[in-house]
């Protein structure tokens, strides 16, 4: 549904052309909400490679109020790590590079304080609106409210929430170019008098785009007069056969950078410094995994669970999606999580004996004090199992927002009599997904990657043949970024140091009594011996296969199993080995869980066995 | 009465002294012969009933005699005297072509005709009809309801030879209340209700009931919300039949569901009608959809009217509508016949989404192929428990597939009772005769 | 990293308080610089717009959108009253007229004629702002609040239930690691600010409601508990905004835990005193804790009172509380900052520090999972 187009719409023309072969020195850094976290890539040789990283607090708020500061203190770690300088006695980055200092390009995102907030507002909720939630997070915001003339609200209603919102920004749409006026001129008389205040400083004029019914346009800007810096821009849904985000996309990137970051403190100077658009990080993020993506021609999933958020991305046939799950986090929304899932649902994963009153209190606990870390065995089981239903509630989110357009006119013959599907459906399909990327905290930082790979594979139920990968240190915002200003650097680095492979998941779609066959194996490594073998129904197996090595893969799977040549039909392939290396699933999809909890312990231990989860 | 009985004597010595071989007396009369009211019917039959003769080897099968009145003999004596007369009458005209006095000839052939027609006397009886030799009943019908009737019967041999008569008597035929040939039709109902009203109370009771997903009413939202989104209307069509018809009742019962969601996305719904009563119950529905709403002042009726009775000046006036208006979303729901294919194919070619609902068959493949989605029969008539998702509704809708399931089964049954019966095994023959001549005929 | 920041709650006895109290919009004033202003004293106060109400009229007198304006009876900033005619159509040669009536009173505020709505705005509704905190006006900030300022004894709690409270202190517990049962609470608590000791029961919650207490304080509570007074399961830590009939707080955290004893006996030391509570609690970047505060009699400014801050760095010999399981809640002192991470139980590696345990036994904590007590 995005086009794909680059984001680089500010005109660079003020900053020196880059040639790309004669830079050695990036500095990239990603202003979040609590640290500031900076990377340098160098050339090493004739290619580049991710050498030093640093971090410090960010500086947005009182008492420093200059996000600079922070930029600065990261910078200098890194140069003292890298014993380089980069920054000036006067506090500003050196460059050009000379042999002995300074770097070639310096780029920056940004989620701090908040990130892009944003209201977005349709006539249809499942249409224009939905459109427009797509540009607004396709463009890295978060989007507060979505205001759409069939929400079930009563007009006061969305006018009461429109005042308590403060959004940095409204995206307006609505109506196909010649369609309906009447009710997007109708929410914009909504907002105009709820006058959204915007979250910073008074005199800041609320920025509004809007992406509607081009024949609303005279009448919207008449209604945003006063007090509004509209824009207008092409209709996100010029007929309802046919989505547009890229122009909407684009201005919310423009007005990020001309009116929301140029009132957050500091902004004004960081902004002169990079060399490329500051972007909201989710936004590079996305921007990075339509990348690979596109030149791989797969399809990705990435996952960033945070403390409050889970951001998923996807592309599916080119198809960018991207979804925040605002209320699932691991920390501040762990609560969240546990109410939302159920406590049963949570305590599946979990093969020790646990108290769940005890277990509530203790998330209860988190929520409070959400710095804190698990220490004892206990509590990192429990907290994995946790993170498990947030990433499989985010994903199930992100399935049903990431659709094939609705609206849209069918064709059929009269052999679709009795098989009249509905004609919007998910475009996930964990069949045809080939890379899984984890990032955030409980993923990255698990002390076993086997850990990661099993929340990976146990939130996503992966299907058929896919690669497991984690993000290592958050990368992906800063080589979003790059990547718009040199696309080789970034892909080098994205290769080579941001992801960690984590191996191939093999999983088997369908279902079988436990015990019966699932699938037959063979594998034949670049190095050492062949290894087969059959997996039975409600077996998981791990096979070392370190990073670097390939292997012939053939799975023979039984006639009610998939592994994606369609049941019963085999897959031949070669796949790529990791710190895990292959995991093979014959649990079946989708995953179902023994209900009786002494049951789904004892299976739980014989995975966490299986896979050599836990000491 | 002798007449007969003095001919087929005649005819009888005939046969004796010509044929020689087949010597045969006449076989003896049943015995015990007796004429009834047939219980348990609708007073138009009258059963007979006897006993076969004692060492009786010969007979071939029971002849039943109704007695004649005086009244219907002496209607058939001048039936038959007319008769005699015109055929005379027609022979002497068309055989004296050249006397000047035929008509009088004629007239007196006639006469003479009828007078011996009169003489030859009249018989009392008439053949109602024969049963088999190991049939020991007969049932009269139809016969006058209410008035006495004397039968008589006889046995018959292989070469037709009756034996005397053995009087039954007579007897009138009654109404009764209950009609006896439907009595399974009794536990047929009380079956079904049961379970209708079982799965009623089970649904209320709380016990889930799945409806499958009937990807035509859940794409209503999707059709009005293009309606919305391109600032155009949405047509409903609820068929071109009056109110008295079940699938004009069904459509109306959408167009309360459709005019809801149009009230809440505040698109503007036309409904044009071929009746004018579908026009009243039509404002009914979609002004209450529009108050359950709370868009009571968005309602505005003057969008639901009635155009004209005539099929086709109707379907002259929605398609004339169609082209210029472009509604974003057709939707029709009823009764349809040759315009069902006019509609849709205008539909289409404007690029609306069409949702069509009907259970008229022959019209189905039509709206498949123009519309988006289309409501198959039950689908049709499932859709309001679909939309309520009240349990009652839902609960008979299930009590409604069970009884429909049992019916399968008979029917499977019977299939199967009826191949074997003809491959000549007689317990499934009598079983599947059972079944069709009384369980079924009922 | 050469400091070891640590976040921690504050407990002090005497600390110079200043608190800003502003509109949500902008209004009035209603104190001067240097005023002495009680709690519950007004000191800002302005109207918020009425509610918005969008009529169409177009469809109620049955005419298109653009006739709307010229079929007004009462123009845009016109006040209406329910039920009076703002419309009327034309009718069919003056025949047949259709009036419309406004459905509630209010004024208008604007008429479309794209849309043939007439939006009506309700009547304002006054909002004030109370001074919470008895104390000295230092600033005013022109048309929005002030800035009051006084020495308090602040005690901050971890996570709260309702808005702001006022009322006298009244001890329910003797001691800190008493369970807050109903049978403490006593009918004289009407009012009060009742503090207990270790966790407070439902019923205990429920009594206070009943007998009219306007807040309550203890140690910990059940998640179980907190649930069914709620209605719900909370499911992010922003409160304040509940209408549950009294503010809680607690002071330690979820499950059975005893209140500090340094914080008990400050509170216990303020019996009778007039405090000032707020449950309000937001956990999020730019984190809110609930606060108990008392006006310390004088008011006067006095040298060393400080600014509250927050967090600190952690050296040996600091006092510090262990906030996560399993040695959740207890207290104690640091006895070595190892440079390197080590390896925990849970098979992470952090940095991590070893605290003597009030009970004399020495565990090692993750730094992450400690608070200091600030004095």
């Amino acid at each position: 549904m995005m086009d794909g187009s680059s984001p680089t719409h500010t005109d660079p023309a003020s900053k020196p052309a880059i040639d790309p072969d004669r830079i050695r020195w990036i500095l990239a850094t990603d202003c979040g909400s609590t640290t500031t976290k900076a990377i340098l890539i160098e050339k090493v040789g004739n290619e580049y490679r991710q050498t030093q990283r640093g971090e410090a607090p960010t500086t947005v708020e009182e008492p420093f109020a200059d996000v600079t500061v922070g930029v600065v203190n990261a910078l200098t770690e890194i140069g003292e790590l890298a014993g380089r300088r980069f920054i000036d006695d006067a506090g500003n980055i050196i460059r050009p590079a000379t042999e002995t200092e300074g770097c070639d390009i310096y780029i920056s995102t940004s989620s701090a304080g908040g990130g892009l907030q944003m209201m977005v507002a349709g006539v249809v909720a499942q249409m224009t609106a939905a459109s427009a939630k797509r540009a607004a997070l396709g463009a890295g915001a978060i989007v507060m409210d979505t205001i759409a003339a069939n929400d079930k609200r009563k007009p006061h209603e969305q006018i009461q929430r429109i005042r308590e919102l403060r959004p940095d920004m409204v995206l307006i749409s609505g109506g196909t170019d010649g369609g309906n006026t009447h009710q997007v001129i109708q929410i914009a008389e909504l907002i105009a008098p709820a006058k959204p205040r915007p979250r910073f400083g008074g005199e800041y004029h609320l920025p509004i785009i809007f992406a509607g019914n081009r024949d609303a346009a005279p009448r919207i800007r008449e209604i945003f007069r006063d007090g509004f810096d509209l824009a207008v821009v092409d209709n996100l849904r010029p007929v309802l056969e046919q989505e547009n985000l890229g122009p909407a996309r684009d201005k919310i990137h423009d007005v990020f950078l001309e009116h929301v970051m140029a009132h957050a403190p500091g902004y004004d100077k960081l902004i002169s410094w990079a060399d490329a658009p500051i972007m909201p990080t989710p936004g590079a993020v996305g921007d990075i995994l339509q990348r690979i993506a596109e030149r791989d021609r797969i399809n990705a999933v990435g996952v960033d669970i945070g403390g409050a958020t889970t951001d998923v991305f996807s592309v599916f046939g080119g198809v960018f999606n991207r979804t925040v799950s605002a209320n699932l986090g691991m920390s501040y929304s762990i609560s969240n999580v546990c109410a939302e899932a159920t406590m049963p649902k949570v305590l599946r994963w979990v093969h020790l004996d646990m108290d769940e009153r005890e277990l509530r209190n203790r998330v209860k606990n988190k929520m409070i004090r959400p710095t804190t870390i698990p220490q004892t065995l206990e509590a990192l089981v429990f907290e994995q199992a946790v993170s498990r239903e947030a990433l499989r509630l985010a994903y199930l989110q992100h399935k049903e927002f990431a659709t094939t357009l609705k609206g849209v006119q069918q064709q059929r013959t009269v052999g679709d009599l009795f098989a009249q599907g509905s004609a919007s459906h998910s475009i996930v399909d964990n069949m045809k997904l080939d890379l899984l990327v984890a990032s955030g905290g409980v993923l990255s930082h698990a002390p076993r990657m086997e850990q990661t790979a099993a929340m990976l594979i146990d939130a996503f139920e992966p299907e058929g043949f896919t690669t497991l990968a984690k993000d290592s240190i958050f990368m992906m915002p800063h080589l979003g970024v790059l990547a718009s200003v040199h696309p080789r650097a970034a892909m080098e680095v994205f290769e080579r140091d941001c992801l960690i492979l984590l191996g191939t998941c093999i999983a088997a779609k369908g279902h079988g009594r436990p015990g019966k066959p699932c699938f037959a194996y063979r594998f034949t490594p670049s190095v050492g011996a062949a290894l087969a073998g059959e997996m039975h129904v409600g077996d998981l197996k791990l096979i070392r296969l370190t990073e670097g090595q390939t292997a012939e893969a053939e799975i023979v799977p039984d006639r009610h199993f998939d592994v994606g040549a369609g049941p019963g039909k085999p897959v031949r392939r070669t796949i790529r080995g990791g710190t895990v290396g292959i995991i093979l699933d014959a649990r079946g999809r989708p995953l179902e869980l023994p209900e009786d909890r002494a049951d789904c312990r004892a299976r739980m231990t014989r995975w966490v066995a299986d896979l050599e989860l836990y000491p | 009465m002798r007449a007969p009985i003095v001919r087929f004597a005649l005819v009888s010595c005939a046969m004796l002294v010509v044929g020689a071989v087949r010597t045969h007396a006449a076989p003896p009369p049943p015995v015990e012969a007796s004429a009834h009211d047939l219980p348990w019917d609708d007073g138009t039959a009258i059963e007979i009933t006897w006993r076969a003769p004692e060492s009786a080897t010969n007979i071939a099968g029971y002849r039943v005699y109704r007695l004649l009145s005086t009244e219907e003999q002496k209607r058939a004596l001048r039936d038959r005297r007319v008769a005699a007369a015109d055929v005379a009458w027609k022979a002497a005209y068309e055989s004296n072509t050249s006397a000047s006095d035929r008509i009088e000839l004629a007239t007196a052939a006639a006469t003479a005709a009828a007078e011996r027609a009169g003489a030859e006397g009249m018989p009392d009886e008439v053949a109602v009809g024969t049963a088999a030799a190991n049939a020991l009943r007969y049932v009269a019908a139809p016969v006058e309801s209410g008035r006495a009737i004397a039968f008589r019967v006889r046995s018959f041999d292989a070469d037709g030879n009756e034996s005397p008569a053995a009087e039954a008597g007579s007897a009138a035929a009654t109404i009764e209340i209950f009609l006896g040939t439907r009595a399974w039709f009794f536990p047929l109902l009380i079956g079904l209700c049961a379970i209708i009203i079982g799965c009623i109370l089970l649904a209320r009771a709380g016990r889930p009931i799945k409806v499958r997903r009937i990807a035509g009413l859940d794409a209503i939202d999707e059709a009005v919300g293009r309606a919305t989104e391109m600032g155009r209307p949405v047509l409903y069509i609820a068929g071109v039949q009056d109110m008295d018809n079940v699938q004009t009742v069904a459509g109306v019962t959408i167009l309360g569901r459709v005019a809801k969601i149009a009230a809440e996305y505040d698109a503007k719904i036309e409904v044009p009608t071929a009746r004018s009563l579908v026009m009243t119950a039509a404002r009914d529905v979609v002004q209450t959809a529009y108050f359950e709403a709370g868009r009571h002042d968005a309602y505005n009726p003057d969008t639901i009217r009635y155009i004209t009775d005539e099929q086709f000046g109707y379907v002259a006036y929605v398609a004339g509508r169609m082209v210029r208006e472009k509604p974003a979303t057709c939707i029709y729901m009823g009764q349809f016949y040759a315009e069902s294919l006019l509609l849709s194919e205008n539909g289409n070619a404007i690029n609306a989404i069409q949702i069509a609902g009907t259970a008229e068959s022959s019209q189905l493949p039509f709206f498949v192929a123009a519309c988006d989605y289309t409501l198959i029969g039950e689908e049709f008539f499932a859709a309001s428990a679909y939309l309520a998702g009240e349990p009652t509704q839902l609960g008979s809708l299930f009590g409604q597939d069970v009884s429909k399931l049992i019916a399968m089964v008979v029917i499977v049954a019977g299939v199967i009772l009826s191949t074997l019966g003809g491959l000549g095994l007689s317990m499934p023959k009598a079983a599947s005769d059972y079944l069709a001549n009384s369980i079924l005929a009922s | 990293m050469a400091k070891a920041y640590t976040p921690g709650l504050k407990v002090t006895a005497r600390t110079l308080h200043r608190v800003r109290r502003s509109l949500p919009v902008a209004g009035e004033v209603t104190v001067r610089v240097g005023d002495r202003v009680e709690a519950t004293q007004v000191v800002a106060r302005t109207y918020t717009d009425g509610e918005i109400m969008p009529v169409n009229l177009a469809n109620l007198l049955g005419v298109p959108a653009g006739d709307v304006p010229a079929l007004m009876l009462k123009r845009a900033g016109d006040e209406v009253r329910a039920g009076e005619t703002v419309a009327r159509s034309r009718g069919i040669f003056g025949m047949m007229r259709k009036d419309a009536v406004s459905p509630s009173g209010g004024t208008i505020e604007s008429i479309s004629e794209a849309t043939g709505q007439m939006i009506l705005r309700g009547p304002q509704q006054p909002v004030e702002v109370l001074a919470y905190m008895p104390g000295r006006v230092i600033d005013v900030l022109p048309r929005e609040g002030a800035l009051i300022e006084n020495e308090v004894m602040l005690v901050q709690g971890i996570f709260g239930i309702g808005g702001e409270a006022f009322g006298p202190i009244r001890m329910a517990c003797d001691r800190p690691d008493m369970r807050l049962e109903a049978s403490m609470i006593t009918t004289e608590m009407r009012g009060a600010v009742v503090v207990g000791g270790a966790r407070m029961t439902a019923d205990a919650i429920r009594r206070a409601k009943e007998v009219g207490a306007s807040a309550v304080i203890s140690g910990g509570i059940d998640d179980q508990d907190l649930r069914d007074f709620l209605g719900y399961d909370l499911g992010v830590a922003i409160t304040g905004s509940e209408r549950v009939g009294l503010t809680f707080i607690i002071t330690e955290g979820f499950g059975d835990i005893a209140m500090a004893t340094r914080t008990h006996d400050l509170l216990a030391s303020h019996v009778g005193q007039e405090a000032s509570v707020n449950g309000s609690t937001q956990i999020r970047a730019g984190v809110l804790r609930p606060e108990i505060m008392v006006a310390l009699g004088d008011g006067a400014e006095r040298a060393g009172a400080h600014r509250v801050e927050t967090g600190g760095e952690l050296s040996i010999g600091t006092a510090v509380r262990v906030i996560r399981d399993p040695h959740f809640g207890r207290i104690g002192a640091v006895t070595a900052l190892p440079h390197e991470p080590a390896v925990l139980g849970s098979g992470s590696k952090a940095r991590v520090l070893e605290v003597r345990l009030e009970g004399g036994e020495s565990v090692v904590v993750p730094r992450a999972n400690v608070e200091l007590i600030e004095e």
